[in-house]
């Protein structure tokens, strides 16, 4: 165990330590002196838990949920005081004004690299208190929402502990059937890796968008009971250090697992009240230091970030006992292939289009052309061999291809179809899987899952029939999870289903990159050094499993630099140096090209 | 909305031009040092502003306690800044730095510090405000163009000459010493630059010296201006800082300067025109990061193409 686990053991066991003094002698003094008030703003809190769990749990950083709990709660509190409409009805229409508004900010957003959503959601609270000062008709303004201001105390206290603990109930059976789902498989995929999830096939900006909306519209809905349950509202109860206690509950309580966020609320909501009502009557110390329980919650989450980054409750994923796997199952589902089209439309001369169509492709990097004006074609059916010196730009040759990097000149076909600068989800569905050079698998979900997450295109199921249980749900899971069983079995990787992939040697990694990869049934298979890392066997194994690929109808372009393994296997080799095809020619072609032999080892 | 006599006095339009062209250039300097350490290391220190507010303090503690003279206030204030920040890159940052580490942590670990430092900042120097004595700098203003002409502030002033130094010495620094010249390599790859020799920890932590220096001259520069030193000074500086750094591109020294000086003059002329400006001051930032992040999210002066999802 690493000295970091080990310290991250003994702050788990003294915020643990800490969590049940304070709630155990905060429940000696709630048995005194009962207080609802502190039992409802847990609850509250533990509602505004989950609104920033949802976004943690993606890899996102929000600060807005502060601001969106103010909109909510002034939304209800004007319906509600002012215009008379009841609590109940209040709640969805301020929820859906906060989703509404999560949407807008999140579109522009989202889009962009993961600080920016952390950066614009920080100032977002301030507009919120801005706008709340600057319509002093509407919501009391700078005086705050109150009697005076014309809201009724009387209709602003009405939230009632049955509502949030329903409300609470209602989240966690929709975050738990979540977790379950292909929405919740490929939210965490987008944490652990969002270009890897994109590559799978996924909508990286859609699904973070998803997250977040849902995110606004249950901080919003937290805020309609804060409205209530305080009865009257200030712009400065939603100030940044809103947002950050609202964070805090999330990342020390834990972002992997619904309970975790509860658990953060409750620590920080009951140890301020300890400190103060409890231990604060008989130490002067500690109840003239009001600050304590904010430096408690600095420092805390300062060691929880660095030394156990799930969380205070993060339990494994992993069952210790997998389940048993039925392998007579399997054997009817060996996954449809998609052959090469029987009838391929013609092209212009009558003759097939091929497959994947470069041409003239460019890519400059800071001054460097890294691609510099390569075109090729690739006929279905084949295997063809990409090799070069290192930095030759095969790799970035592969990223262009699949969407990552957009050419700046030039242009990509693939069956005849332009997909240039088309998104890397879009060209993922369109037929083109890859593997990565520096392994890029989901290290929190086990091998099976990890092939699961290739499946996400094709599996029929929405947040609707996950949420209602609809027995379709059932049905596609369970064919994608036998789909993927079938597949790992073709890959001897069978016995690995229920380990972390993590925790798998870097040949047998790299065979369920191509698991994942071949799950998403492709037409085109782009292999990104598959061998390396892998001993004289494993090497062999694998051209082997290569070849089979293409008797399947499988077209693989394979990036390699076990020169034995490409010659073996391709039908046709590209050799690329300084960004330049020198060459496209069978392989023995290849091996006699002087061009060739002076790339890899100079002029004689 | 806008009074049109106002509309018509130069006067006036020159005071506004100074006072925003001022208020512009501490944010610029505070927005550099936001801009240089995510430029080198991908982290938004979200502790920048705590530091800026306890460097400010311990700019007034040397010269309205210890009753020292304004240069040593200054370079205390700065140096006391370029302390912290190492501080925190030790204690919040280095740790974090490894591969597999969370993108995001650095930024949680950053807003856990920033607590600590403000709740602290508050114990010590409760929530009232400090002012300085009238000894440090001469609170009777200069005029340009006799009394009923342009006002310059003493701070005003010095805020010009201190800004434009440290930009001069920091582009200095980053584009013709050796440091910068590792600065920069590391800041092109952290992999590339061990790879050369470069110690890279060395480098990072010279980063965070001058970022925390640039802090402290924000805050003591804007504590003379304002003369309000108090706990929460910094919250009302992160955002601006940070919409500077968008406005001018994540990590463009150059941007950070121009960035800076106009959202203090887009600032300083909305109040002075606007009827309400004001009110929304506190949003303009918000306003401008949005929209920039809308229509060029590398900033007005970016050349790299952000990162797409």
């Amino acid at each position: 165990m690493s000295t970091k686990a080990k310290i991250g053991r003994y702050v788990r066991y003294i915020l643990y330590g800490i969590l049940f003094i304070s709630v155990g002698g905060y429940g000696i003094y709630f048995v005194q002196h009962p207080n609802i008030n502190d039992l409802n703003r847990f609850l509250i809190n533990a509602i505004l838990g989950l609104s920033i769990f949802i976004t943690l749990n993606t890899g996102l950083l929000s600060l807005a949920n502060a601001g969106f709990m103010a909109l909510g709660a002034y939304t209800s509190a004007i319906l509600v005081a002012k215009m008379g409409l009841p609590l109940f009805l209040s709640l969805p229409l301020a929820m859906l004004l906060c989703g509404l508004l999560g949407l807008l900010i999140g579109l522009p957003v989202l889009r962009l690299t993961d600080v920016y959503l952390a950066i614009s959601t920080l100032g977002f609270g301030e507009v919120v208190r801005v706008l709340i000062v600057t319509t002093p008709d509407l919501t009391g303004g700078a005086t705050g929402a109150n009697l005076s201001t014309g809201f009724p105390f009387e209709k602003m206290r009405q939230t009632e502990t049955w509502m949030l603990v329903l409300f609470l109930l209602v989240l966690i059976y929709l975050f738990y059937w979540l977790d379950r789902s292909k929405t919740g498989r490929a939210l965490r995929a987008i944490r652990q890796n969002s270009s890897a999830a994109a590559n799978m096939g996924i909508n990286v900006v859609y699904y973070r968008n998803l997250a977040f909306v849902m995110s606004a519209a249950i901080a919003g809905g937290a805020g309609v009971f804060y409205a209530h349950q305080v009865g009257s509202l200030e712009n400065g109860d939603f100030r940044f250090s809103r947002a950050v206690d609202i964070l805090s509950y999330g990342v020390l309580g834990g972002t992997t697992h619904w309970f975790g966020p509860i658990l953060g609320a409750g620590l920080l909501t009951v140890l301020p009240i300890f400190l103060r009502e409890v231990v604060g009557t008989s130490l002067d110390v500690i109840r003239n230091f009001a600050q304590l329980p904010l430096i408690i919650n600095g420092v805390a989450l300062l060691l929880v970030v660095i030394f156990l980054p799930g969380g205070l409750f993060a339990p494994s994923r992993f069952k210790r006992t997998p389940p048993a796997i039925n392998e007579a199952e399997l054997k009817d589902l060996e996954p449809p292939i998609v052959a090469v089209d029987s009838n391929p439309p013609p092209g212009e001369s009558g003759e097939p289009p091929p497959l994947l169509e470069l041409r003239e492709v460019t890519q400059v990097f800071g001054g460097i052309t890294a691609v510099d004006n390569i075109s090729f074609k690739i006929p279905p059916g084949i295997i063809c061999g990409l090799i070069g010196p290192n930095g030759s730009g095969k790799t970035t040759l592969i990223n262009l291809i699949t969407g990552i990097y957009r050419p700046v000149k030039g242009r990509i076909f693939l069956r005849g179809q332009d997909i240039t600068g088309q998104k890397s989800y879009i060209i993922a569905r369109m037929g083109i899987a890859r593997t990565f050079q520096n392994i890029r698998l989901f290290n929190d979900m086990t091998v099976l899952e990890n092939v699961i997450v290739g499946h996400h295109a094709r599996i029929k199921t929405n947040l609707l029939t996950t949420w209602l249980r609809l027995p379709r749900e059932r049905q596609e899971e369970q064919l994608a999870r036998r789909q993927a069983l079938s597949l790992l079995k073709r890959l001897g990787l069978l016995s690995f289903a229920y380990q972390p992939a993590s925790k798998l040697s870097y040949g047998d990694q790299r065979r369920v990159e191509i698991a994942r990869a071949l799950a998403l049934n492709p037409a085109l298979l782009l292999l990104d050094e598959p061998a390396a890392g892998m001993n004289e066997v494993e090497s062999a194994l694998l051209a082997e499993f290569i070849l089979a690929l293409k008797r399947q109808g499988y077209t693989v372009l394979v990036i390699e630099h076990h020169i034995d393994l490409i010659m073996q296997v391709s039908n046709e080799i590209i050799v690329l140096n300084f960004g330049k095809k020198i060459a496209q020619d069978v392989p023995v072609g290849v091996q006699q090209n002087p061009q060739v032999v002076e790339a890899y080892f100079g002029q004689e | 909305m806008v009074d049109a006599s106002l509309l018509t006095n130069p006067v006036y339009f020159l005071q506004n031009l100074v006072d925003g062209l001022a208020r512009g250039a501490v944010y610029a300097v505070f927005a550099l040092g936001f801009t240089l350490i995510f430029g080198v290391l991908d982290i938004v220190n979200l502790a920048h502003a705590a530091t800026y507010m306890w460097c400010a303090f311990a700019g007034w503690v040397v010269m309205a306690v210890l009753n020292m003279p304004l240069v040593v206030g200054l370079l205390a204030a700065m140096l006391f800044g370029g302390l912290i920040a190492v501080i925190l890159e030790f204690i919040a940052f280095r740790p974090l730095r490894q591969e597999g580490a969370e993108r995001l942590a650095p930024m949680i670990s950053s807003i856990g510090v920033s607590i600590i430092m403000v709740s602290l900042a508050e114990a010590q120097f409760s929530s009232q405000t400090k002012k300085f004595p009238s000894e440090v700098l001469d609170p009777k203003p200069l005029y340009l163009g006799g009394t009923d002409g342009v006002r310059v502030s003493w701070a005003q002033l010095l805020i010009v000459v201190v800004s434009i130094v440290l930009m001069v010495a920091l582009g200095y620094l980053i584009r013709r010493t050796r440091t910068g010249k590792a600065i920069r390599a590391v800041a092109y790859s952290q992999r590339a630059a061990r790879l050369l020799g470069i110690n890279v920890n060395r480098v990072v932590v010279v980063t965070f010296f001058i970022g925390g220096v640039l802090a402290g001259a924000a805050g003591i520069l804007v504590g003379l201006l304002t003369n309000n030193i108090n706990p929460n000074i910094g919250a009302d500086i992160e955002l601006r800082g940070l919409a500077v750094v968008i406005l001018g591109g994540l990590g463009n020294i150059e941007g950070a300067v121009v960035g800076g000086l106009c959202l203090g003059l887009v600032e300083t002329f909305s109040i002075a025109y606007f009827d309400r400006g004001s009110d929304y001051k506190d949003a303009i930032a918000f306003l401008i990061l949005f929209l920039i992040l809308l229509i060029r999210p590398n900033g007005l002066f970016g050349r790299q193409e952000a990162n797409r999802a």
